[in-house]
């Protein structure tokens, strides 16, 4: 235990969760385990039309039901100040505004009563009539508001239309994805409490510090006075990045009653509550010569958006890094419909564009006759193909050779509906996979004690990720202590700002800001004139101090600016081989391999653990996954867990899961973020493996029976 | 806040009494589809349960070529049944390709030829439309997003699904229920137990209020006969069945000389495909054969574009389970 040596090899070891004890002793406390004394329980009230006005509400019945403690409804709530745009480009139209119902189940009202059985039942006593309008429900639907290039995205570098027309060999394919629910397992869950003119808020969100942010603007308090905990989150996805309207409602509750207000979400209510990923379609066009080298990538997205919502859908962002070509066009729309409001899902916009992009490829490669990897090794971008610099890392050439080895790709027959098995068409396919560098600034703070413990505290969360392990095998190694000794204190606004646990961003900003307060302590140390191999104890023992604290500050986004590197996100491979049962239209996955560079891991365990994650989620991506909207109601019709369809352990076949790279050269740390990548290239891998068992290529996700018959 | 009252039944005669005595009281057995219906989804609205769990109607006995299933055996149970495993094959496969294991030790059999279906337009009382909820209300189905929906005995007043895996083999098999009430007791075949739709979805059996299933009696396949059931759907485990068949044949030098077929996943109620057994019968075991007794299985169907798939679908689920069980 030494104050200026690094500990070696903590980085990176498959060490347990430190908070897994916990978690599977039921003792983490997540959201809807906080109860606060005099606490009192709501219930929302929901739009049961998916377009219109409200006309007339009658709130009297469920203001005499037992325990009612109030109700609150746009006529009779007090306003609210709108919430600012976040970080993310995402605002929120702010609950109880007016009269208008913009889609089903839109939160007109909540119930505030003395249990949560008595809030549910007044919650159906309240009497409302609307003025009802035919919903917009629909992307093809003419009567949808389209947007053209709402938030800058589209691109082009070179003459598309010239390469297009061209070029030796051209592909024009329009791939089209169903609106999918991110359906973590815990139900999301308010509980607000005002003290005095300070507001608590456990809440599940990813982003505790953009939260504060738009609660203090909402209900105009400063800033300091809004706490957001949330040490534990149970599962988001990306549905915890939004500020939501149950959030607001809650928080107002509370304020009108001057209690602590809980509320807490059912499983129907996730489906239209908390977001989802968009329904998209996208076309893109390949020019390439006779080789398969590209000469032109032209991609055009479009995606359901909120009516009058404003998220980002990225789905272009990532098309102009992904492959050398010279000629490269992006289009970006998006349309606005009456459906609940949408927001972000692993790998948002990347995994879309990257089905369309990697089934496009697979159909050159079969008009070509070059094998998908070597197809894929051709139009490898050596440096990043708009900036020219060279990429900080990048080792998707290892992933792809790597992933075909593994998988045994060489002794594939190309030709489609090659292989039998039983009654099975046995396809095998492949896709690559490029994510984004993406990073906010972070800020920490880090102290050692005489003890020889250091805390690490941040505002940002953990949302089952491993967020808590690795801060602590940083910490470790860069202090050269033990794990055991690192106490990490996460989930809390009343620490240092931090990004939200979203965009692969939060692991590699921590581990930079944790670095430079390490840095900075060691400066510290150095300023107290610690002896070589002197421990953290004795030296502050030295100088009568109780503990050391510095703060440590990372804007990589900002450092990147001027870079002579392009800082570079993850990339990955994946094989998928699957089983059609072609006459009854069943697919299955037989074996998938996924290579992953994510630069240099923090934890192996925990960061094999995302990409399993990710391969699962591909899997219900490929071939199960979709929200259905009632096309006369706009209610979503599959919301519960029997309806709609996430995999279950019988869909997932043994996954091969393999990292390579190095450290990242950007990254003081050498990390990037791989909560996302894990899914990118999982659903063009099966579609890809699926047209080469069938002769079939399936545009259309989910690939259910149906499509198959 | 609707109360809803809950009593244990000390024997068979209270429960008969304490449900009939009140119009809406219900028995409650296994729990698995009655307390989501009235607890979580509302959208029954029982006074009160009367809890039939520890009645002495458990276990599986054999008198002769039939089997005696008491109501309130677990499907987890009677798939374990060593005569079940080997003299009605397909109605231990179907019992183990529904549902959970964790479902399958509470449901039981009882409660699995009444569970109610998964129609997600009568499970939303939301959903104003629900001729089953409220005869003469509509059908919001119809119209809507149908695809777990019934194409045979379905109508434009209803195509809501009677979604049991266990009710397709006990079907073809010619399975009778024993109904017990303060009257006594009558047996009914399973096929004429269910009620198509009609102009009266609500009514989906012939039992009458405060009657109890005591039993299933149900005949062992004749020696000589294989059987097999097929579920086909997008999940591996743990969904409904988008399409099934179960299938019991006796082939004789080539050609049928006795046959069985049920169908799920299709069906308004639990379908026996009487029409496609006449095919079968007489006929030679072969694609042909198969492919005309799914033909005439699948006569008439109700479709809407949700579900227009399952006409074909079904077919080759037939022929798959035809060609499997004779091959």
């Amino acid at each position: 235990m030494t104050a200026t040596l690094a500990k070696e090899n903590v980085i990176g070891r498959p060490i347990d969760r430190i908070d897994g004890r916990r978690k599977v002793a039921g003792a983490a406390p997540y959201p809807s385990d906080f109860d606060l004394p005099g606490q009192v329980h709501a219930a929302l009230i929901s739009s049961t039309v998916a377009a219109g006005r409200i006309t007339r509400i009658d709130r009297s019945r469920a203001e005499a039901a037992p325990g009612v403690l109030t109700v609150l409804t746009h006529d009779n709530a007090p306003a609210l100040v709108d919430p600012p745009q976040n970080a993310l480009g995402s605002t929120m139209r702010r609950p109880l505004r007016d009269d208008r119902i913009l889609h089903y189940g839109q939160h007109i009202g909540i119930v505030v009563a003395n249990t949560r059985a008595e809030a549910l039942a007044a919650a159906k006593l309240v009497e409302i009539e609307y003025a009802e309008e035919d919903p917009v429900l629909d992307l093809d639907d003419p009567r949808a508001a389209v947007e053209d290039n709402p938030f800058g995205m589209a691109s082009s570098r070179g003459d598309v239309p010239a390469a297009l027309a061209a070029a030796d060999v051209t592909v024009d394919g329009t791939y089209t994805i169903g609106a999918e629910a991110n359906s973590p397992m815990g139900l999301f869950t308010t509980v607000a409490s005002w003290q005095g003119g300070r507001l608590v808020v456990h809440d599940t969100t990813q982003a505790p510090s953009f939260l504060r942010i738009a609660l203090s603007v909402m209900f105009e308090v400063p800033e300091e006075n809004v706490r957001v905990l949330i040490p534990f989150l149970g599962g988001g996805f990306g549905a915890g990045l939004r500020l939501w309207s149950h959030t607001v409602l809650t928080t107002l509750a509370a304020r009108v009653l001057d209690r602590p207000v809980k509320l807490v979400l059912s499983r129907p209510q996730m489906f239209h509550s908390v977001g989802h990923r968009a329904a998209s379609r996208q076309r893109v066009q390949l020019g390439a010569d006779r080789d398969g080298r590209l000469t032109a990538l032209d991609h055009d997205a479009i995606a359901a958006n909120g009516m009058g919502d404003n998220l980002p859908s990225p789905i272009v962002a990532v098309t102009p890094a992904t492959y050398a070509c010279a000629n490269v066009a992006t289009h970006e729309r998006r349309a606005h419909l009456n459906i609940p409001y949408t927001g972000f899902m692993r790998a948002p916009g990347a995994v879309e564009a990257h089905f369309a992009i990697e089934s496009a490829l697979d159909e050159l490669a079969d008009q070509t006759g070059v094998d998908p990897v070597e197809l894929r090794l051709r139009n490898y971008a050596e440096v990043h193909p708009e900036s020219g610099k060279p990429w900080s890392s990048k080792a998707l050439r290892e992933c792809l050779e790597v992933g075909a080895q593994r998988f045994g790709w060489a002794g594939r027959d190309p030709a489609p509906r090659s292989t039998h098995d039983g009654d099975q068409l046995v396809g095998q396919g492949m896709a690559g996979a490029s994510f984004e560098f993406y990073a906010l600034p972070c800020t920490v703070r880090l102290a050692v004690d005489r003890r020889g413990n250091a805390t690490v505290r941040t505002a940002g969360t953990d949302i089952g990720t491993g967020t808590y392990t690795i801060t602590a095998q940083i910490t470790a190694e860069l202090l050269g202590i033990d794990v055991e000794n690192v106490r990490v204190v996460i989930g809390d606004t009343d620490q240092p700002p931090a990004p939200q646990s979203g965009g692969s961003g939060l692991a590699g900003a921590l581990a930079a800001a944790i670095q430079n307060a390490a840095g900075e302590l060691a400066e510290q140390l150095a300023r107290l004139d610690g002896r070589p191999g002197e421990s953290f104890a004795s030296l502050l023992d030295r100088h009568g101090l109780d503990e050391l604290a510095v703060t440590g500050y990372s804007d990589l986004a900002g450092a990147a600016t001027h870079s002579d590197v392009a800082p570079a996100g993850a990339f990955a491979a994946a094989y998928a081989e699957v089983g059609v049962d072609e006459e009854l239209g069943v697919v299955r996955v037989r074996r998938l391999v996924s290579v992953i560079d994510g630069g240099r891991v923090f934890n192996a365990k925990t960061a094999r653990s995302q990409a399993i994650g990710g391969a699962v989620m591909g899997i219900g991506m490929a071939l199960l996954e979709e929200l259905a909207y009632d096309p006369n109601s706009g209610r979503v019709a599959n919301g519960t867990f029997g309806d709609y369809l996430v995999p279950v352990n019988l869909d997932v076949p043994d996954l091969d899961i393999t990292f390579v790279g190095e450290p990242d050269t950007f990254n003081p740390t050498g990390g990037k973020g791989l909560g996302e990548i894990g899914i990118v290239s999982i659903a063009p891998a099966i579609a890809n493996a699926v047209h080469h068992a069938t002769g079939r290529r399936i545009r259309d996700l989910p690939i259910t029976l149906d499509k198959m018959l | 806040m609707s109360d809803i009252g809950y009593v244990r039944a000390a024997d068979q005669g209270s429960a008969l009494a304490l449900v009939a005595e009140d119009p809406d009281a219900v028995f409650l057995a296994g729990g698995t589809t009655e307390l989501d219906l009235a607890l979580k989804d509302q959208v029954v609205h029982p006074s009160r349960f009367v809890d039939i769990g520890r009645l002495p109607l458990r276990g599986v006995t054999r008198d002769g070529d039939r089997l005696r299933v008491a109501a309130l055996t677990t499907m987890e149970e009677l798939a374990a049944d060593p005569t079940v495993r080997d003299r009605l094959p397909f109605v231990r496969e179907a019992l183990l390709l529904g549902a959970s294991t964790q479902l399958r030790n509470m449901a039981t059999i009882g409660g699995n030829l009444l569970q109610r279906t998964r129609c997600r337009y009568f499970r939303d009382p939301e959903v104003g439309a629900c001729n089953k909820r409220e005869p003469g209300s509509g059908c919001a189905a119809i119209k809507g997003v149908a695809r777990m929906h019934a194409i045979l005995g379905a109508g434009p007043t209803c195509i809501a699904l009677h979604a049991s895996d266990l009710c397709v083999p006990l079907v073809a098999m010619d399975a009778e229920v024993e109904l017990l009430d303060a009257d006594g007791t009558r047996t009914v075949p399973l096929t004429q137990f269910y009620r198509t739709p009609g102009d009266r979805p609500d009514v989906e059996n012939v039992l009458r209020h405060g009657e109890l299933v005591t039993h299933v009696q149900v005949p062992l396949l004749p020696a000589g006969a294989r059987s097999g059931y097929l579920k086909v759907r997008d999940r591996t485990s743990y969904e409904f069945a988008t399409t099934s068949a179960g299938a019991a044949i006796t082939v004789e030098d080539g050609t049928i000389t006795w046959a069985r077929l049920g169908l799920g996943g299709v069906g308004t109620v639990p379908w026996r495909a009487w029409e496609a057994e006449s095919v079968l019968v007489g006929a030679p075991a072969n694609e042909r054969t198969f492919r005309a007794a799914a033909e005439a299985a699948i006569r008439d169907p109700f479709t809407v574009p949700g579900t227009a798939f399952k006409v074909e679908l079904a077919k080759r689920t037939i022929v798959r389970i035809l060609r499997t069980v004779t091959s």
